[in-house]
């Protein structure tokens, strides 16, 4: 599913200036699902947004409503009334709905209130981590189902780097809660960012392929990926004649 | 609303059918008292609680909120 999380308030509130009626749509889909914008999280933002407009002595209407997908032109159809009364809509859809209701709402000015992360699943409960990069040919079917374009560092297609060391990545992650930086103070009092250690996706994908019996399908060498089919081809699009709708006029 | 009647900071407790709301309830049979600006709203399960509820209550004026079960 799609991961987001919310962008901090201020920032959020930032977007506000000059508008008085404030619309927060949620998303009832991917983001439900990952605690970032459903129905709870539009009620929350918006009765933060009221109280936090309300302390700056300029109180805000806030009103929220969710919709079952953002990304879908029928379910927008069932906000527009609520869509109308606002002067600036806030999306905690991901970045699709967020342009699905810009562009079905031409008048109104869209802003997001999420961050639209990466393409996950919930690894445990309160943890999402990143499986997918939509790369548009998927090689899962060479690697055991374990992806090394979207969790090797350098999306390497033949086996591990020399930055690979008893499992684990030589690249390690920034920690980051609601988007930011977790910072720590160092011993000689400076702020630096806390690491984390990253799994090496080769390392994973050859222990798998080693408990199904299917190493020797390392030996075979794979070409260079074409990357046409992902983002390096530019915008991309699907078209599916077989489920137009024919125009009989 | 709760200032309407005391001057003490109001609180409103959500508690949980089963238990909590249950020993405020005998706490009365025993004529304990407590603050009149408590005020306690009988849930059926703590796990029922929504942060949104505590949000709406500190709209409202409500200075804090207790979650008890």
């Amino acid at each position: 599913m799609i991961v987001g999380e919310q962008k901090p308030l201020e920032e959020i509130k930032g977007f506000l200036d000059g508008s008085q009626k404030v619309l927060v749509v949620g998303c009832g889909t991917c983001v439900t699902v990952c605690f970032a914008g459903g129905e709870k999280e539009a009620q929350i933002l918006a009765a933060s947004l009221r109280m936090s407009t309300a302390l700056t002595g300029a109180p805000k209407e806030v009103t929220d409503v969710t919709v079952q997908r953002q990304c879908e032109w029928e379910y927008l159809d069932l906000i527009k009334n609520e869509v109308q009364e606002a002067d600036i809509i806030v999306s905690i859809a991901c970045g699709i709905g967020v342009q699905a209701m810009a562009k079905h709402f031409p008048d109104k000015w869209v802003v997001p209130g999420l961050n639209t992360t990466f393409l996950g699943l919930p690894e445990e409960q309160g943890i999402w981590t990143e499986q997918c990069q939509a790369c548009g040919n998927c090689i899962l079917a060479l690697t055991g189902g374990i992806c090394p374009i979207a969790r090797c560092s350098k999306q390497l297609l033949n086996g591990p780097c020399g930055g690979s060391e008893k499992g684990l990545c030589e690249v390690k992650r920034i920690k980051r809660e609601h988007g930011l930086p977790v910072m720590q103070t160092d011993a000689r009092g400076r702020k630096t960012p806390v690491i984390e250690d990253v799994d090496c996706a080769w390392h994973l994908i050859h222990e798998r392929l080693k408990a199904l019996g299917k190493l020797d399908m390392l030996t075979q060498i794979q070409p260079p990926k074409d990357w046409s089919t992902a983002r390096d081809g530019g915008p991309r699009r699907i078209v599916r004649e077989d489920l137009m709708l024919l125009d009989e006029g | 609303m709760i200032k309407d009647v005391c001057n003490e900071p109001g609180i409103l407790a959500f508690c949980c059918r089963h238990c909590a709301y249950v020993a405020a309830d005998l706490a009365g049979s025993m004529r304990l008292r407590y603050p009149a600006s408590l005020r306690v709203v009988e849930i059926p399960c703590s796990g029922k609680f929504e942060v949104i509820q505590a949000l709406y209550a500190f709209e409202r004026g409500v200075d804090g909120v207790m979650v008890a079960g």
